[in-house]
């Protein structure tokens, strides 16, 4: 079984905590990560940042997170941005980009944040959802009260209620908060989440995404069902 | 009772005792599952190699998941940032492939 990581937030100036990362993630067994970039940078600071990763045997995929505040704005960043990633996560930042987001097929993963309070994953919001939730773990590690716990187990209830996929991400910004995906398994199912579900989470989901998403951008791929096909008389 | 095992990886800048990470996951445990489920998990230490890093502690068999949270939540060692990276889990000492 292969596990994926699709939130990792490595810093791109620091080439040792990158590297310290990648080996991490490969002693927990990961195969592939999610890099989150940002989006102006350099194509040589890239091939050093996945070069970094390659060599422990870690298979990058990039990923950009979008934040705004309106839906024009979010309609924008997807147009630019969506041929150039792997991976589209939008951060909910308010109820009516949440909505939009869930239901934009370009949308791969939305998230939310605990720290803000007035928007969560509700169940207008799973209704609609074509997005995967993903959960990052990694605001339990740095959690003051058990408020963010509370947020937590309330957005998988909801996904949960209405069937929709979840992602376990561990949303690492260092090396010390990169977890194994059995101990982010192990955190999801201890808030709610069907031991199935958890590990899903961690494997056959992210897996589906990176591989549609890569499917989307070869050159064969006209739209959904439709492929070049080459060499054939 | 039947037990578990775990063999786990520290990741640390600094050289890590046993002292220091028994009192780190009996803590972790402590704030997330409290005293009933530190005695329910009733991890115990079994071997610990600081020259490795390498650390088997042995835990109630039904509490699998509990055990692997608490590790996934510990994120001090003594008094310096640290990573505990659970990297197999057997029924048995010998299963883990320690020499």
């Amino acid at each position: 079984m292969d596990f994926l990581d699709l939130h990792i937030l490595p810093k791109v100036d620091d080439e040792s905590s990158c590297t310290r990362t990648a080996q991490l993630l490969a002693l927990s067994g990961y195969k592939a990560v999610g890099l989150t970039v940002p989006t102006g940078l350099l194509r040589g600071r890239l091939e050093v940042l996945r070069a970094c990763f390659h060599d422990s045997g870690i298979e990058v995929f990039l990923r950009v997170d979008l934040t705004c505040s309106k839906r024009e704005e979010l309609l924008k960043l997807l147009r630019r941005f969506r041929s150039t990633f792997d991976i589209i996560g939008v951060k909910c930042t308010n109820h009516s980009l949440a909505l939009v987001a869930a239901r934009d097929r370009r949308v791969d993963l939305i998230f939310f944040s605990p720290a803000t309070r007035n928007v969560w994953f509700d169940d207008s919001i799973a209704n609609i959802s074509n997005a995967t939730l993903e959960l990052n773990l990694s605001v339990l590690f740095e959690m003051t009260n058990h408020l963010t716990l509370t947020r937590l187990m309330k957005d998988i209830r909801v996904a949960r209620r209405h069937d929709v996929n979840v992602v376990l991400s561990s949303g690492a910004t260092s090396p010390f908060l990169v977890r194994a995906p059995i101990q982010l398994a192990a955190i999801a199912e201890i808030l709610g989440l069907s031991k199935q579900q958890a590990i899903d989470g961690v494997s056959t989901v992210p897996c589906k995404i990176v591989e549609r998403n890569v499917d989307r951008l070869s050159r064969s791929y006209v739209e959904e069902g439709v492929k070049t096909i080459t060499g054939m008389n | 009772m039947s037990r578990r095992y775990v063999r786990i990886k520290i990741c640390s800048p600094v050289t890590v005792t046993e002292e220091q990470f028994t009192q780190a996951l009996t803590a972790s445990i402590m704030k997330y599952f409290g005293e009933v489920g530190l005695s329910r998990i009733a991890p115990k230490l079994i071997r610990f190699d600081s020259r490795r890093s390498s650390v088997i502690v042995g835990f109630a068999k039904e509490h699998v998941v509990e055990m692997q949270a608490a590790l996934a939540f510990i994120r001090q060692v003594g008094e310096s940032e640290a990573l505990a990276l659970p990297l197999k889990t057997s029924g048995t000492i010998k299963g883990l492939g320690v020499a």
